[in-house]
């Protein structure tokens, strides 16, 4: 198929095989591979971008699903050199260990506080329930995201 | 055991033997190959260090960094560290055991300050040790541009997928490739019981294995009472090894004697099932042939077992296999063995061409080895005081780390017995001591209900380290132990530990029963002497005490008569967001105190205070984990 969207940004044509996943558009077709498979069903959420502001899981996505729409990765978040509040607060709080979960949990957390700009703790813990972090940085994380809200909208 | 297991029990006694001897890290080199080097002086004011530790999101790489800037005088961005790649650093052991702080870094230490020309300076004058700098890898890690093992391209590489059966263990009886090889560009490689595929994209090679047409012998696997049973009846009694890390024999006193003259007496057995590492990372490997010798990109915790088990399955000396490691994401012990790095490397040889190969979730779950389940049997005797006074301790197949008891008990056997476990099993965070620690910390509480006094008293009254009292007055200090009795679906509970000389409390407050058993506050406190990098050590705590809430509660791999049966991950429950609790962390920084491990102990300590809080609640007291059933 030809896929026709924009990726971060940028107007992007690919030529993919039939049954392609978004994830697998994303990392081997155009190469941006800050995106992770974690487990191929949606239930890890190091896989998640952001498909027209939206947070998707782009390994249970077929490619066909971003046509025409605007994806954004955890490449497209900083803007002229300058992280994203929510990458800048992660690296605050050492909201990681292996690094593994990050992108897709720091896409989300954009999504998150795009829908709720001043999430309490039970709502950035209900928010990222589909986020996986093996290294049990929970209590980082979400302090990281209530500090980026802080930061926003202050 | 396999061959495998044979090559790491071999690599883990010289890893031990090279610390005891010389003092120094540093191996012999391979012969015609250069010595390794520690650190060279660079341009521009830089320095280039090496080692064969690696970094897993542990914090090695800022630790190691630390000290090497500490001892040369310079900020930390001087350095410029290479980890784990085979043909460049020394042999610094696997990265496995928490042994990073209390061994490599006094030894880099020594390196660092003979290189420089002074003393190692003393923890009183630490200017960068002791600080809380921030992972090194932290910039990368927010932006995406980290690279794992599966974002890594080489020039003409192709990509493998290895053809399995359904089966835990089969023999492949025939096959037909044909509508495979009708694919575009796909090889197949076959090589007795090994059959897998090479394809010019990792889309088509999926598609290429689900095309091969394969006919398996399945081998009967055996019911896990049934393992547990032969646990029992087929392992082998250990005997007293003096030279080992971790020795399968403690022994104080005669236990015998010591049961036979007890006041009273307690027997209980206790079982933990199998689980899985489940590392967010799924493993991958690029494997590239060239005159004869074999580069490896891999994501592994011990870089030269992994280079030592290529050498031993290809027939090659050592000195043509370089094992390059990237970042694991996330590895607890589960990475630590060559497993799909030998299958890339024959898929690379077969078809002549660099070769990826990544694994998919449901192999990480089912081909990756197991934490092996453990059968623990305790029997023990109070005296007329009600002190502890007697203590036979046998771990049956999990293994010897953490056995020895915190507390002072006169007669004393504590026994690691091997077993022949039928499936995958190796290491995992802290191993055994795990499970020994449910054991004995609910073993104890036990006790402490039996003669009507309070877990902690209790505790308190048999332990002699100053330091684990200390920790625990602190964490029941913090915790507010004693305030409230439980009831009303609340339960009250702790254990602590001394393991890998760290000395650690903690205390929960659970609600549920059994079913619906949850966390609902934490206080931990740990001393790990020297706290290196505090905020690290205080994530490593936080982690592993998180992570160890999934072992405590719910995992389990379920079997049937050949297959494993879990294999996804929505068919495994591991903590999230909303099951974990007000969770708060205390480190006591004893600046003079040797530095002890700290990525693994703190992993010891959920089960059992979960166990104990579910006995105060319900005063049913379980045996088994996980608690969930």
């Amino acid at each position: 198929m030809d896929l026709h969207f924009h990726l971060n940004g940028v107007e992007r044509r690919l030529a993919l095989p039939d049954g392609l996943t978004l994830l697998d558009a994303i990392r081997d077709y155009a190469g941006l591979t800050g995106t992770k498979y974690g487990c191929g069903e949606g239930q890890c959420g190091a896989c998640t971008v952001l498909l027209d502001g939206r947070a998707v899981k782009s390994c249970v996505l077929p490619a066909s699903a971003a046509q025409g729409k605007a994806v954004t990765t955890i490449e497209g978040l900083a803007r002229n050199g300058q992280l994203h509040p929510v990458q800048r607060a992660f690296l605050d709080h050492s909201a990681f260990q292996c690094g593994f979960c990050t992108p897709g949990m720091i896409t989300g957390a954009v999504a998150l506080l795009a829908r709720n700009a001043k999430p309490t703790e039970a709502q950035i813990r209900a928010g990222l329930q589909g986020h996986l972090c093996r290294c049990g940085t929970y209590p980082r994380i979400v302090a990281a995201v209530r500090a980026a809200s802080q930061v926003r909208h202050d | 055991m396999t061959d495998a297991d044979r090559l790491l029990a071999e690599y883990k006694r010289r890893d031990f033997l090279k610390l005891l001897g010389s003092g120094s890290l540093l191996t012999l080199p391979l012969p015609g190959a250069a010595a390794p080097v520690r650190l060279r002086q660079a341009a521009g004011g830089f320095y280039e260090a090496f080692t064969g530790k690696i970094e897993m999101g542990q914090g090695a790489r800022t630790l190691l960094t630390q000290a090497i800037a500490e001892e040369l005088h310079v900020p930390v961005e001087r350095i410029r560290l290479t980890m784990a790649d085979t043909d460049l650093v020394p042999d610094d052991g696997g990265t496995w055991a928490s042994l990073t702080s209390p061994e490599t870094v006094p030894a880099v230490r020594r390196d660092t300050a003979a290189f420089a020309g002074h003393a190692v300076t003393p923890p009183q004058d630490w200017k960068i040790l002791g600080q809380s700098v921030k992972p090194l890898h932290g910039p990368d890690a927010v932006t995406g541009a980290l690279r794992y093992c599966a974002d890594v391209r080489t020039d003409s590489m192709r990509h493998g997928c290895v053809v399995r059966p359904d089966a835990y263990r089969a023999r492949l009886e025939s096959f037909d490739d044909e509508a495979a090889r009708a694919l575009p560009g796909v090889q197949v490689v076959h090589d007795g019981d090994f059959l897998g595929v090479v394809a010019p994209d990792a889309h088509t090679a999926r598609q290429a294995a689900a095309l091969v047409k394969a006919q398996w012998q399945p081998q009967p696997l055996p019911s896990l009472a049934e393992i547990k049973e032969s646990f029992r009846t087929r392992s082998v009694a250990p005997v007293e090894v003096k030279e080992t890390r971790y020795p399968p024999l403690i022994r104080q006193g005669d236990v015998e004697a010591g049961l036979a003259r007890a006041d009273r007496k307690l027997q209980r057995s206790y079982w933990l099932p199998p689980i899985a590492h489940v590392p967010l990372e799924p493993r991958a490997a690029i494997a590239e042939w060239h005159d004869g010798a074999v580069t490896v990109h891999c994501g592994k915790q011990a870089p030269f077992l992994v280079r030592a088990e290529l050498a031993k399955a290809f027939g090659v000396p050592e000195s043509k296999v370089r094992i390059v490691v990237t970042m694991p994401g996330g590895a607890f012990g589960g990475k630590q063995r060559g497993e799909c790095e030998v299958e890339a490397a024959r898929l690379a040889k077969a078809a002549q061409a660099p070769v990826r190969l990544a694994w998919t979730r449901e192999e990480e779950f089912w081909v990756a080895y197991t934490r092996p389940a453990a059968l623990i049997e305790v029997e023990s005797g109070v005296d007329a005081a009600g002190r502890l006074s007697a203590w036979r301790f046998r771990n049956y197949n999990a293994g010897a780390p953490g056995l020895r008891p915190p507390y002072a008990i006169a007669d004393m056997s504590n026994e690691f017995w091997r077993a022949e476990a039928p499936l995958r099993q190796g290491s995992y965070r802290a191993l055994a001591a795990t499970g020994n620690n449910f054991a004995r910390e609910a073993h104890v509480d036990e006790w402490a209900h039996a003669l009507g006094k309070d877990p902690l008293d209790f505790r308190l009254a048999n332990i002699e380290d100053e330091r684990l009292k200390t920790v625990l007055h602190k964490a029941a200090e913090l915790f507010g132990w004693g305030r409230r009795k439980p009831g009303n679906g609340r339960g009250f509970g702790l254990a602590c530990n001394l393991e890998k000389a760290a000395r650690l409390a903690l205390f929960v407050e659970t609600e549920g029963d059994a079913a619906h058993l949850r966390a609902v506050r934490l206080v931990a406190v740990g001393d790990f002497g020297a706290a290196l990098n505090p905020d690290n050590l205080k994530n490593q705590m936080q982690g592993a005490i998180i992570q160890g809430l999934g072992g405590a509660l719910w995992e389990q791999l379920r079997f049937d008569a050949t297959r494993q049966l879990t294999r996804r991950l929505s068919q495994y429950r591991v903590p999230r967001f909303q099951d974990v609790p007000d969770l708060r962390v205390e480190i006591l920084d004893h600046r003079s105190i040797p530095a002890a491990g700290a990525g693994e102990s703190s992993i010891t300590l959920p089960a059992p205070a979960l166990a104990n809080a579910l006995f105060a609640a319900t005063g049913v007291r379980p045996y088994a984990l996980p608690l969930t059933g």
